[in-house]
């Protein structure tokens, strides 16, 4: 189940970086640092999800409250 | 076998990490992070049932559950503030992984405080 996770990341990873040098490619420098930080943000926002999951699944574990 | 499973997780995502490691580190980071947590989730239930066995161990041993409590607390501060560190180290931070860890140390010196003075007063108890 998580490994889809880690492909996910990993394909969206591979597309971005095949943009950025095609965007820089083609001059459009600050579209490509646009695309790069969108695409920052987009896997933040799951991998802040699964930190989250990750801290409170050792928090029940270990009676951290 | 579930190890094989786990072993198979981690070289495909360490493939694709090395993969990322030149273009974007940035994200690199971020699906070391996720590669971690997804083998920790695998690991998850099996160290349930270890807890559940030890924590039924102190007690028939008679091992007052504060103790046996704060124990497992600081096991599992030890092994957040070192999953961060480690994740800081990976990106190249030596210095934040450092302070991560300082902190964890500080955390667990102050759960164990109660446990030392609850020795050194059950040694001062003996000796008089």
């Amino acid at each position: 189940m998580n490994i889809e996770l880690v492909f996910q990341i990993a394909s969206l990873a591979i597309i971005v970086s095949v943009f950025h040098t095609l965007l820089k490619q083609a001059g459009k420098e600050e579209f490509a640092w646009l695309l790069t930080l969108v695409s920052i943000a987009l896997v933040l926002s799951m991998a802040i999800r699964v930190i989250s999951d990750f801290f409170d699944a050792v928090r029940s574990m270990f009676h951290l409250y | 076998m579930e190890v094989v499973q786990i072993a198979a997780f981690g070289i495909v995502s360490v493939v694709l990490l090395v993969l990322l490691r030149q273009q974007r580190p940035e994200l690199a980071i971020q699906l070391a992070l996720v590669a971690g947590v997804g083998i920790f989730a695998m690991v998850v239930p099996k160290l349930f049932l270890i807890l559940e066995v030890l924590s039924d161990l102190a007690d028939q041993a008679g091992i007052a559950p504060a103790y046996a409590n704060s124990v497992l607390k600081i096991v599992g501060i030890a092994y957040i503030a070192d999953f961060g560190g480690q994740i800081c180290r990976d990106a190249g931070e030596n210095a934040i992984a450092s302070r991560v860890e300082l902190a964890g140390k500080v955390i667990i010196l102050l759960l164990a405080l109660p446990i030392i003075r609850g020795i050194l007063d059950l040694i001062n108890s003996l000796l008089r």
